[in-house]
């Protein structure tokens, strides 16, 4: 893939160095979590995005815009990077989310270890009502 | 008898939702974006511009003699903002007769209204559009009226303990906006103005209008308030 132009525009720095490895808690819910289209369809749902899409499109515009902390275009193109093969067999919008998810980790945004704890609590949340 | 159905929902929740709420929650407590600034982002989003209900808000912060009329008949007030709940079909599905009871919920400084629908999504389509996503979560359903404080505090709305908040929830006959205090700074504002600064969250009452704050206004890019260090090498 040719970055010149995202270089250009600044968006470069650090690229090359993304680990594309995979991540444990994300090749978990890669391999175990039930993706919107079939959720969708067991329910009888017709809305063709999950709900909390727009919470993850809002995730990438405050990450970008509000702490200049993933900055929109090296988000994407590490998207593109993993979506070719770690998460190629993950449908949209999922694949975004763990690229994201993915992304954050190897930049040291958040650390997988904590992440797991919060999805647990989450979890329990969740399903405790 | 009613024919009202529960919408039909995905009762279960899955790794991705989790997920999501798990990166969204750590990013916050980090610091890289607060709980308002992702609310107004997911708000963003979805809105294009002043809703009916907007102008509703606004014409009865100005005139006091609209205001009394809003409380009591929202019917009746919702007709000067071009929206007829008794005659027409916004929403050219169900019958008029589903929709045809509009109570606006006129909050104080020390009392807070959040509308909710616990059955399904109940909304006021006419008056205030397609409602959000969140809105018919299980999530957002469940819990609010539960923890209504906890629940404000996740869309980035912070109450003193000593604001009362009173869930509203809607039916299939009632459907609910909220009419928010009026802020400060917004002396001499037209309606126009005004209109613009009740966004579509502070008319469900997830959050209250601010000068300045524009759902379809874009958004400021800014110095990171806590700029986040991009060499992982040390």
């Amino acid at each position: 893939m040719d970055t010149s132009d995202m270089n250009d525009a600044g968006a470069g720095q650090g690229l090359p160095n993304l680990d594309t490895s995979p991540i444990t808690l994300l090749e978990k819910v890669r391999r175990q979590g039930r993706v919107w289209e079939d959720l969708a369809e067991q329910y009888g749902v017709t809305n063709p995005d999950p709900p909390w899409k727009v919470n993850l499109e809002a995730i990438c515009d405050a990450l970008s815009a509000e702490a200049c902390a993933l900055p929109v275009l090296e988000r994407r193109w590490e998207e593109d990077e993993l979506s070719e093969d770690l998460y190629a067999d993950v449908p949209y919008p999922e694949r975004q989310l763990l690229a994201l998810a993915h992304s954050m980790i190897r930049r040291g945004l958040v650390n997988e270890d904590e992440l797991a704890v919060r999805m647990k609590q989450v979890h329990e949340r969740l399903t405790r009502v | 008898m009613s024919e009202h159905k529960a919408a039909p929902m995905v009762d279960e929740v899955s790794d991705f939702e989790v997920l999501e709420m798990a990166v969204r929650e750590l990013a916050i407590e980090k610091g890289l974006f607060s709980a308002e600034d992702h609310r107004r982002w997911t708000e963003y989003v979805h809105t294009l511009g002043p809703l009916p209900a907007a102008r509703l808000v606004a014409k009865a912060w100005l005139d006091p003699a609209y205001k009394e009329l809003a409380i009591k008949d929202g019917v009746k007030a919702s007709l000067e903002v071009g929206v007829d709940w008794i005659n027409d079909m916004p929403t050219h599905f169900g019958t008029p007769s589903d929709y045809c009871n509009l109570r606006v919920l006129a909050d104080t400084p020390k009392l807070k209204h959040v509308v909710v629908c616990t059955l399904c999504s109940c909304y006021p389509r006419p008056i205030l559009g397609q409602s959000p996503e969140w809105y018919r979560t299980p999530n957002y359903r469940r819990r609010l009226v539960r923890w209504p404080r906890q629940v404000l505090g996740e869309f980035g709305l912070q109450l003193e303990p000593d604001v009362e908040i009173r869930v509203a929830d809607s039916n299939q006959k009632t459907r609910y906006i909220v009419m928010p205090v009026r802020p400060e700074g917004t002396d001499g504002w037209s309606e126009e103005q005004l209109a613009e600064i009740v966004t579509r969250d502070c008319l469900i009452g997830v959050a209250v209008p601010k000068p300045g704050v524009k759902a379809n206004a874009k958004r400021p890019v800014h110095p990171a308030v806590h700029p986040v260090q991009h060499d992982h090498d040390h």
